[in-house]
Formats: C-alpha cells, structure tokens, sequence
C-alpha cells in the first residue's frame, strides 16, 4: 500500500496537471515538502485552517476584553447582541463574548490535552505491539480490545468521578484535565491499531532488515524508519480526536458531568443556555456556532491531511487512473 | 428537591415488555389486580366525552411505596391510587381519609398516661373498598405495620420507633400503643409518605421494600392503575366504587415520561401536557403569558437554600478539639450572613420568586418572631474586623490578626462548594455570593460537586460526613408539619457523628439537645414556645445560615381546575377535587 | 478458520472476565454510593441506609459483594438480615454465571427485565435511524467519490461534517421548537400516540425526529468513510480494465467497483452494531424515548450497581462479539485475508 501510493506520487508529475501538480514538484523534495504541497492546495483544509487559526487568535487575545468572564454586572443582565456585547450578556450581565472566547480555551484546551494523551497512549502501545510482534502484540491488542469493548459515555461519568476522589486534589481542582484525562483514556485505541498496521506493513521490508542487520539500535528505527511511515494517519486521527473531544465535553456538560462552573466551556455555556432557550436565544446560539465552526474546521483540516499524506487518492483528480 | 437536571434521580420499571413498532397493534393493557373491574367504568356524571389529562414527570416512579425511595414520583403516583389514615393540606391543617375522624384529647381517641406513654384509637370508615370489593379494615393497618417493622425486609419510617404494639379493637377500630408521647401520631400512616397497604392482596413473603402489591397496587383511592409501560407512560382510570361519591371527576389520568424539562414546557403551552411537577422559577416567568398555562404556587416554600460552615476543621469531625481555622468564630459566620444580598439573588436570579428566610421556623404551624438579619457589608466588614480578620497587606483578602482560632497571618481563604443537579439558578447563586464575600475580604474558590458524591455515606467517601469541606451551598427542609425529625438529624449532637445522622457542620449544643427533648408534647401551645426557643438558639450560635426558600410550584394546564401546589404533600393530594372546565 | 474461530471466542472469556473486575472495581470505587440517591430530602436517616445496605447486600467486602455477583450466595452460608447479629436468613441470588444478574437497587426488579423492556424499543430507534443513514450515505458516499472535489462533493462534505458538528441534544431541541412547536407537524416525542389504535401513520410521525436528529452524525460518518474507500477503490487496475473494456461507467461503478468499496463499510456496520443495542442518550432524552441511553444514564446517576453491572457486562459482550463478527466478515469479502 504504502509502496504503491509512493510510486502513484512520482508518477503524478508525469501527468503534467500543473494546477495541482506543479512542475516544480520534479526537483527533489522531501516527503514533508510534498504533503505541505498538496494540503495548500485542498481548499477545504486551507479554509478549515484559516478558521481554525482564527478561532485560536481569538481564544488566546481573549484577554484583551474589557470585560471579566467570571464577575458579572447585574444591572446589565441578558442583554441581546448589541455593538456593546456583540454576542449578549448573560443571566449574570456577563458578556457572552468574552466567555465564549475563554470558553473556547477551556474546550480547545481540553481538545488538544487529549490529543495529546491519545497519541501518548496510541502511538506507544501501537509501536509496541507492532515493532515486537508475537506475545507483546497480542497482549496490547487484547488490553485495547477490552478499551474498545467499553461502553464509552457511562465509563466517562463514572471514571470521571473516580479520578477526582482516587487522583486527590489536584484532579478535583483541575477539571479540565480531569476531563481530558478521561476522554483521552478512552479514545487512544484507534491510534493504536493504526500505528501498529504501519509497523506490520513496514517491518517486514528490506530496509528495516537492513537496517536490522547494520546493528541500528532498536529504538532509532522504530523513531528514525517505521514512525514516520505511520505519521500520516496518525496525524489525520489525531486532528479529528480535537474535534471529538470538544463534542464529548458538550455532551457531558449537557447531561451535568462537564467542565463545572464557574469556569466556561462550549458544553456548559450550551447547556445552561437550555433554559433560556425561548426568550434568549442568543445565549445558546453563540457557543453552538462556536462549536460547530470548530468541528466542520477541524474535519475539513483531518480531510486534507488525509488527502495529502495519501496522494494516491489525489490523482483521481488529476486523471492517473 | 425541584432538580432541574433531574433525569438523574431514578430508573425505570416494567411491568410489561414493549412492542416494537411495526409487530402489530398494542398489547392488551395489562389489568391491575381489579380485572373484576372493567376499566373505564361509567363517570359519575353522563358527560358524553371521557375527560382525560395528562401529567408530565422526567422518570418513571420507583414504585407506589413512597416510603423506601420518596424521590416524588413514586409519592405523585401514591397519591392517586392508595389512601393513608390521615393527610395534610397545604395549610398544615390535618384531615382524615380512611379515619371516620381525627383521634385527638379531646374526643377520647388519645390517652396518655402518667408514665409518659400514649395511645390513640383510629376508627375507620366502614364505606372504603379495595378495588375487588374487599373492605379496609384495622387488619390492613396492622398488616401495614408489622410489614415496615420486620426486620429483614422493612424499612425506617418517621416515629416508627415509638410504637409497641398496634392492637385490634374491632374490624374497624384499632389502638396504637406509644413507648413516649409523639405529637405527629396524626401523619404517622398518612400524609406524604405512607399509606395502608391491603393485607389480602400483598404477599407479606415479599416484604415491604419489594412486594409486588408495590407496583402493581390494589386501589382505595380515587384512581385505579390500568397500564404502565415501563418509561414511557402510566395510565389510569377512575376508581367509580371511590367512597366520596361523584368524585373523582376526570376519568383518565395519564402520566407521561418525559424527561427533558424544556420539552415538557413546550407540551405544556402546546396543550399536551396538563400538569408539569414543581417548575422552576425561570419557567414560572415565562409561562406568565401564556394563554395555556397556569401556576399553582403553593402557600410557603419547603427547600431552604442555605449555607453549611464546617465548624471543625476540614477532614475532622471534633469542633472542639479541631475548630475550623475560620468559621469556628460565630462572628464570623454572622459577617457571611450580613455580606449577602438575598434580594439581589432573588430579583436577578430566581425572577423574584425566592423569599427570603433565616429561621427554621418560617413556616405554619410554626413560626417564630426572629427579625430578619439586614443586608450590611459594612457591618459584616466591621465585625470581621472585631473577630480578628484584617487585611494588611492589601491584596483584598482579609487574614487572621489576634482572630479566634487560626494562626496569625492565616488568610481567610476557603473551597465554597455546591451540587451540580440544580441546575443553573444555583450555580449563578454560588457565583454571585463568592462575589458578594469577596467584597467583604473573604475569598472563596468554588467547587461544584455532584450531589451523590457529597451526600454519599461516610464508607462511600460522602463529603459532608467527611467533613471535607469549609462552606457548602444547598437546599433542605422538610416534609410535613413535624419539623423534629429534621431538627434532630440537622442539629443534634448525636447526629455529628460520622453516618449517626446529618449535623455535617458539627454543631454540639446540650441546651438544643435537651430543648428538642421537650417537644414531645401534645400541648401545642408548650411546643410552639420550645420550638421558639430553639429558633432564638439557632439565630444566636447561627450553626448553619438559611438564605431563602425556592419556589413550589406546579404548572398546569388552563383547562384543568383545582389544582393546589403544597409543600407538606405532593400536588396529587387532592387529585379527586380537580376538574377539566373545557 | 475454524480454528481462528475458536480461539478468538476463548480468548473473549478471559477478557470479559477480567472487563467484570474491572467493571465492578469502577462502579464500587466511584464515590457516592446508591443511598445517597434515596429520598428528595438528600439525606438519608442512618436507620433507614443501615436497613437497605443489609438488604442490598452493601455490608459486606468487596470481593465477598463480587463472588456474589459472580456465582450466587444460595450456597453459602447463611447471612444477618435483620441486623440481630444472628446470620439465619440463606442466600438466593444465584450468580451471573447461573443467569442471575440481580435485582435493580431502585425498582427491586429483576435487572434483566429491566433491560428487556428496554431493548426493543432502542433497537427499533437506532436500527431504523442507522437504515436511514445508510440510505442516505451510500449515494452521497459514492457521488462524492466519483465526483472528488467537484461542487458537489465538496457541498456534501459540508452538509456531512455539519451534522458532524452540531451536537445531537442541541439539535434535537431546535427540532422540537420547530416541527413540534411552531410548525405543529409532528409530535414532541414519544414512541406513538397513548391511547390511539396502532397505526403506522402514527408510529412513523413519531420516529421522523429523533431519527433525523440522530441520523445526521452517522449519515456524515458513513457518507465520509464510504467516499474514501470508494477512492481507494477506483483506482485500482481492475476498475481500469473495466473500462477499457469499454463497459458504461454506470456498469464500472455500480457492478464492479462498489460492491468492493462497500466490503469495509460492511465491517465498520459491525462494530457499530453495539450502538444498535446501547442506545443514544441525548436522542431518547430529548424525544422522551423509553430507550437503552437513557437506562444506562439513570443506572449511573442512582449508582444502581446491579443494573450498572449487567448493562456494562452485556455491552462489552457484544463490543467483543461484534469486534469477532467485523474480522470475520472482513476476511469472509476479502479472499486475501486468511486467518489461523
């Protein structure tokens, strides 16, 4: 598979379709240059990453608001978007738009935390199984098979709570990471599987061999010589778990296990919006926004990664078939 | 408790598998125990159309046995189907159902003796049936208590200990032998929680807490139950052999599960829903104009919001040997109550609709005259001063300077803590009184808990028995006119102890202790001035700050009359008096 | 094969075994136990919890709680129930390995028929709003595919990560204040009309809702995951001797490249079948559907560990099961994947 898609990218030039192939690709470019090349050249992920980038822009200045997310000004309580407060104010006279921007942080934080913890987790135990094979990889595939076999939602409400009592204060004082800790607990299997496929696929091809046989030490190949060949899908994974993991706060904040407040989430601003959601519905309507523009960016961002680390679907497109 | 996330609070049963769709029409309704009976007997009334309502409530009951779980479902349901010797209205006032009339001194059903026991003679009424035609009799009541009291599979209801013996005088007479004078004899097997179970129908093998008759229960009262399809809905007929002839005057009532609050507010104003249980204040505002719907706000609130100081230490349960570093100082706790605007609270948070409160006794029967404390931060920032908390080095936060029972410099910083189930009216409510405490030097860093974590048992890791925490934010009170029960396992000594009861603030108090030992009278009068006593005990130690009540309300639909929200009991009390006025 | 078979549902019993340790140390250790959700008052009188822990069983260790859950306590000695200190009252549970999954600490109900009521209802939900994910994923799946990067490709794949991105509860509501609400077309939830004769009309009026509101995030995930296997699809040799035959590209895409593309997403239906049987939380509390979700949902909130138990044991069977059925029929399409 990966031979193939390799051999379809040099065939790619050959088909002389500038517009998405530009000749210069004929110099000698490295891999990273070469996928750099075809994302820029998605126009959903180069939209999806605009937004993205915008909405971390956002999100980081939001300290430049004059306004406090926490303290509120009762005398100017549930106001509608005005030029004052472009998204409303809260029950509390608090502007929404400031507690969308430090909520925003508060869910992409956790977003990223667990990408983090996913790829920790994914791309230690995929290595693992794959680079050694045999009792190691059978062992890790049936620890992440059980992961797979639990029923997400239930086990985040419950582990969720466990963590806060068995991990001390720290865990019940920082529920960001607490949250991210969880949902990342559970969502490191496909990562996993996916590196452990590449590692399959590649371990058995000369150059690793050789490399074998030149004495490499173990761990320089599997960082040097197999990672990289895996990076794609586990960078496509990765950028969709940011995603998932913003929906899986919302959705928590909604059945009351989320981000707590006072601090602002997407999901608990949405969620509390509930209420008001016949006679403010501005209050609801902004984290939505918010949240879906975070999600259909961050997919289409997953989508064009996808597409340049495997150009092989790419030359659909160009014709090479 | 009026949970606004309250999907959490219970699970579902079955009493019948459900049909997948598209597998043939329904099943039969499952009959209750009263298949004799056919279920749409004719009205009282020869209207031409059958009237049915339709009540909206997130969960489906327990069961009908409002005693082991009382979550209000189960008593909602109760209500309609199973009659108890006595109930309450929402005024406090007493009225009998299966009692021909009230025991009291006065006409001979009470006598206590010189040895400080009691006995109290019910007679019943002869013209009360089950559902198959059988007569509730004196064996039903007896039946009914050996049931809670056995030891294997009853179960601890209200004054339950007080009784020795129940004694049949005739099939329908019967005395109650008391070890001790207990002034709520009156609700004991009545009024929100209990109720007469049949002795003929209900297999004793079983056991109080899991009979069958629990969920499939004989009627006496004013509603027969035809159908209950496991989490979707509950159906029921009117009972025609009811003995208050005429009534009940709506033929079905059914009972729906919805679970979402916002949705059962648009039934409501779409006209699908007749009666939504205890709306939030929020909903109340909005159904204000709307032609649909109505309110029914019953007389006095029952929940007090209130605020629980630890006063031991956090993670120890001895206030004398281990005092809290802050709250311990009376002074203290007074200052926290004079910092918060409870007007502002309720204008801007709760649409005006929570009233204030700072006594236990703020409700009838009892009401004491204690002033209502003043709203003054300055007052409160000057007696934080004279307790020993100043703030020198300027950062806004007051610490300990010559202050009672902390270190000097000690800073006066504490975790606030409340539950999540409420909802957003009480996470606004934390946030702004850390807001109005931090405007008087105190500095609070909020955690909000699930309540199941903080009320959980001492071997659950339950915070409050713990003791593991500064300032928890709450709402309590109590069910009925007897607030005893309530006072001892709130304040009483022996209740501080780890899993003995719920004085998680520690508060020990012989004078409170011996107060509540007098008001086991039947003088009225007596109790009222004990009960007056202990309110002036509690505004002067101040073990725990009551802030103000939220509002009871039940919603209903403009077309069904009579319906009065209560706090002593559920708002189906008097569900055979409602009318549906097209 | 046979072998492969075997060997896999041997290996599931050691690992659902270990999944119920698992499983029971996770629901004992989370804090806040079943009493603390008794009564409205929120506190429970120690008279009472002391009553209900010996009946529950809650007195006792852990491990003694666990081998009970396991295998029954009909066996064993006889237990103090009446709190005398005298243990005379004997054991009837029988165990999850004799078919005895408990009693519901709420209901006091068998928890299996708990369960069974459930089922039915979350399987007619969730079968029918994935059937019509599917309907409506295969064809966008695959005119995206042909069609990569075309405009209607790309106002697809909005539409599809736009129901990616709306969280089902939100949407739902939004559903309600429209069709219910302002629109009055269809009903606010419920499975049928209560009291009316069974009609189909009535039935599919009910399903239009919660299906839509659940069916938009599995229509984008299917459609997505169909265009990419599409894509691998068409580019192989075969699909270019099809049409050098000069077959019809109808006939090229429809006789010989789908059917392959399809063959993963025949094993991704697979592993989602424990959806099939776990329900949707925010679609069943929204529309009010007596479902799986919402059972799961309140079992977790009341900590109604033998109810908690068994749902958790019965859907890490069928992850296990599904996970066994998705290898299977992946090698069963795929004659190049031999297992032994």
């Amino acid at each position: 598979m990966i031979e193939q898609s390799l051999s379809g990218a040099e065939a790619a030039p050959e088909a002389g379709r500038p517009e998405l192939w530009p000749s210069t690709s004929t110099i000698a470019r490295s891999p990273g240059q070469m996928v750099w090349e075809r994302f820029r050249r998605h126009p959903g992920a180069v939209s999806g990453s605009l937004l993205l980038g915008l909405l971390i822009l956002g999100v980081v200045l939001a300290f430049l608001s004059p306004y406090d997310p926490i303290q509120g000004n009762l005398g100017a309580k549930l106001q509608p978007p005005s030029w004052k407060h472009p998204m409303g104010t809260d029950a509390l006279g608090r502007d929404l738009f400031t507690r969308v921007l430090y909520g925003g942080r508060i869910s992409l934080t956790v977003g990223l935390l667990v990408v983090v913890i996913v790829l920790a987790i994914g791309v230690t135990v995929g290595s693992l199984a794959g680079f050694f094979g045999g009792w190691v990889d059978n062992l890790l595939m049936r620890i992440t098979d059980a992961a797979l076999s639990l029923p997400s939602l239930l086990v985040l409400i419950l582990a969720g709570a466990v963590l806060r009592e068995v991990g001390g204060d720290f865990f019940r004082r920082n529920n960001v990471v607490t949250i991210a800790v969880v949902i990342g607990l559970l969502s490191w299997m496909t990562v996993a599987r996916l590196v452990r496929a590449a590692f399959l696929t590649i371990r058995e091809q000369e150059f690793i061999m050789a490399a074998h046989c030149i004495g490499v030490p173990r761990w320089r190949i599997v960082t040097r010589h197999m990672l990289p060949n895996a990076v794609g899908p586990i960078i496509v994974e990765a950028t969709l778990e940011l995603g998932y993991a913003i929906m899986e706060e919302a959705g928590l904040s909604f059945l009351g296990f989320g981000i707590q407040p006072p601090t602002p989430s997407w999901g608990n601003l949405l969620s509390d919006a509930q209420t008001h959601l016949a006679r403010h519905p501005w209050l609801a309507v902004f984290p939505g926004v918010m949240i879906f523009l975070t999600i259909i960016s961050v997919n289409y961002i997953g989508d064009g990664l996808r597409d340049a680390f495997d150009p092989y679907k790419v030359l659909a497109k160009v014709g090479v078939v | 408790m009026r949970a606004i996330r309250s999907l959490c609070w219970i699970v579902p049963l079955v009493v019948l598998p459900i049909l997948v769709a598209g597998c043939g029409p329904r099943p039969a309704p499952t009959q209750t125990p009263t298949a004799g009976i056919p279920p749409s007997a004719p009205t009282a009334t020869p209207a031409a159309e059958k009237t049915r309502i339709t009540i909206v409530i997130p969960e489906d009951p327990p069961n009908f046995n409002a005693s082991i779980f009382d979550n209000g479902y189960d008593a909602l349901v109760m209500e309609l189907v199973l009659l108890g010797l006595a109930d309450i209205d929402p005024y406090g006032n007493v009225f009998p159902e299966l009692a021909a009339e009230l025991p009291t001194e006065a006409n001979g059903g009470v006598v206590v003796h010189e040895d400080g026991t009691m006995d109290v003679t019910w007679k019943l009424r002869e013209d009360v049936l089950w559902a198959d035609g059988t007569p509730v009799t004196a064996d039903d009541v007896i039946f009914t208590y050996e049931a809670i009291i056995d030891p294997e599979t009853g179960l601890w209801v209200p004054g339950i200990d007080y009784i020795d013996s129940i004694e049949k005088v005739d099939s329908h007479t019967l005395i109650i032998h008391y070890n001790t004078i207990y002034p709520s004899y009156l609700t004991q097997f009545g009024g929100e929680q209990m109720v007469i179970w049949p002795a003929h129908y209900c297999d004793p093998e079983q056991g109080f807490v899991a009979w069958d008759c629990g969920r499939q229960p004989l009627s006496d009262g004013p509603y027969i139950l035809q159908e209950w399809i496991t989490g979707d809905h509950l159906t029921f007929v009117r009972n025609p052999n009811y003995y208050q002839k005429g009534k009940p005057y709506i033929d079905e009532i059914l009972v729906k599960i919805v679970p979402d609050d916002a949705v059962q507010k648009t039934m409501l104003v779409e006209g699908d829903a007749d009666l939504m249980m205890w709306v939030s204040e929020a909903i109340v505002e909005e159904l204000k104009n709307e032609p649909n719907a109505k309110v029914s706000i019953a007389p006095s609130g029952r929940w007090v919001m209130r605020l629980f100081p630890n006063l031991a230490a956090r993670g120890t349960i001895d206030p004398k040997s281990t005092p809290h570093p802050i709250l311990s100082d009376v002074r203290v706790r007074r200052a926290i109550r004079m910092a918060i605007d409870v007007d502002t609270i309720s204008k801007n948070i709760f649409y005006g609709y929570a009233k204030p409160v700072w006594t236990e006794f703020f409700r009838e029967p009892y009401v004491c005259p204690v002033p209502r404390p003043a709203y003054d931060p300055a007052g409160a920032a000057a007696l934080l001063e004279e307790a020993g908390w100043k703030d020198t080095d300027g950062d806004g936060i007051r610490e300990c300077h010559g202050c009672l029972n902390a270190p000097e410099g000690y800073a006066m910083k504490m975790e606030f803590m409340t539950y999540a189930e409420y909802g957003e009216p009480l996470e606004l409510t934390h946030q702004l009184i850390a807001e109005q405490l931090r405007a008087v030097g105190i500095d609070l860093q909020l955690t909000v808990m699930q309540g199941n974590v903080l009320w959980a048992d001492y071997a659950s890791g339950g915070i409050e028995q713990h003791g593991d925490f500064d300032l928890n934010l709450w709402d309590d009170g109590y069910a009925g006119i007897d607030p005893t029960d309530f006072l001892w396992e709130q304040y009483h000594s022996s209740a501080a102890e780890p899993d003995a009861g719920w004085n998680v603030v520690r508060w020990i108090n012989p004078e409170f202790d011996a107060l509540l030992e007098e008001t086991y009278t039947l003088d009225e009068t007596r109790r009222k001035e004990v009960f007056c006593q202990i309110a002036q005990l509690l505004e002067e130690e101040l073990p725990c700050i009551l802030l103000f009540t939220t509002i009871n309300a039940d919603a209903h639909s403009a077309r069904l009359s009579g319906v009065q929200s209560t706090v002593n009991d559920i708002v189906t009390w008097n569900v055979a008096d409602w009318k549906v006025v097209p | 094969m046979g072998t492969y078979l075997i060997r896999r549902v041997l290996q599931a019993i050691p690992l659902l075994f270990l999944l119920s340790i698992f499983f029971f140390a996770l629901v004992n250790i989370v804090p806040g136990g079943p009493l603390a959700g008794y009564g409205r008052s929120k506190h429970i009188r120690p008279e009472k919890a002391a009553a209900l822990k010996r009946q529950l069983g809650l007195d006792k260790p852990l491990v003694v709680q666990y081998v009970i859950w396991l295998v029954g306590n009909d066996w064993m000695p006889p237990v103090d129930l009446d709190g005398d200190g005298i243990a005379e009252t004997r054991g009837t549970r029988r165990g999850i390995l004799r078919g005895d999954f408990g009693y519901s600490f709420t209901t006091r109900q068998p928890v299996l028929k708990e369960i069974g009521a459930r089922v039915p209802n979350t399987l007619y939900l969730m079968g029918i709003t994935i059937a019509v994910a599917l309907l409506a994923a295969i064809p966008i799946g695959i005119l995206s595919a042909i069609k990569q990067y075309s405009f209607f490709d790309i106002t697809l794949t909005t539409f599809s990560f736009a129901g990616q991105a709306i969280p089902e509860f939100w949407l739902g509501l939004i559903l309600i204040l429209v069709f219910y609400s302002t629109l009055s077309l269809l009903p606010a939830g419920g499975m049928y009309t209560i009291g009316a004769p069974f009609s189909v009309g009535d039935r599919l009026r009910h399903l239009v809702l919660p299906v839509l509101a659940g069916a938009v995030g599995w229509v984008a995930w299917y459609s997505r995951f169909l265009r990419s296997s599409m894509l691998d699809v068409i580019h192989q040799d075969y699909i270019r001797t099809a049409r050098a035959k000069g077959l019809s590209e109808w006939v090229v895409i429809m006789r010989h490249a789908l059917p392959n593309a399809l063959a993963p997403l025949v094993t991704i239906l697979c592993l989602d079948l424990p959806y099939l049987f776990a329900g949707a939380v925010f679609v069943e509390t929204i529309f009010s559907w007596p479902g799986m979700g919402r059972l799961y949902y309140q079992a977790a909130c009341q900590r109604d560990y033998p109810l908690l138990m068994a749902l958790l044991m019965i859907t890490a069977t069928v992850m296990v099961f599904s996970n066994l059925l998705a290898d299977l029929i992946y090698a069963l399409l795929d004659p190049r994947i031999r297992y032994d």
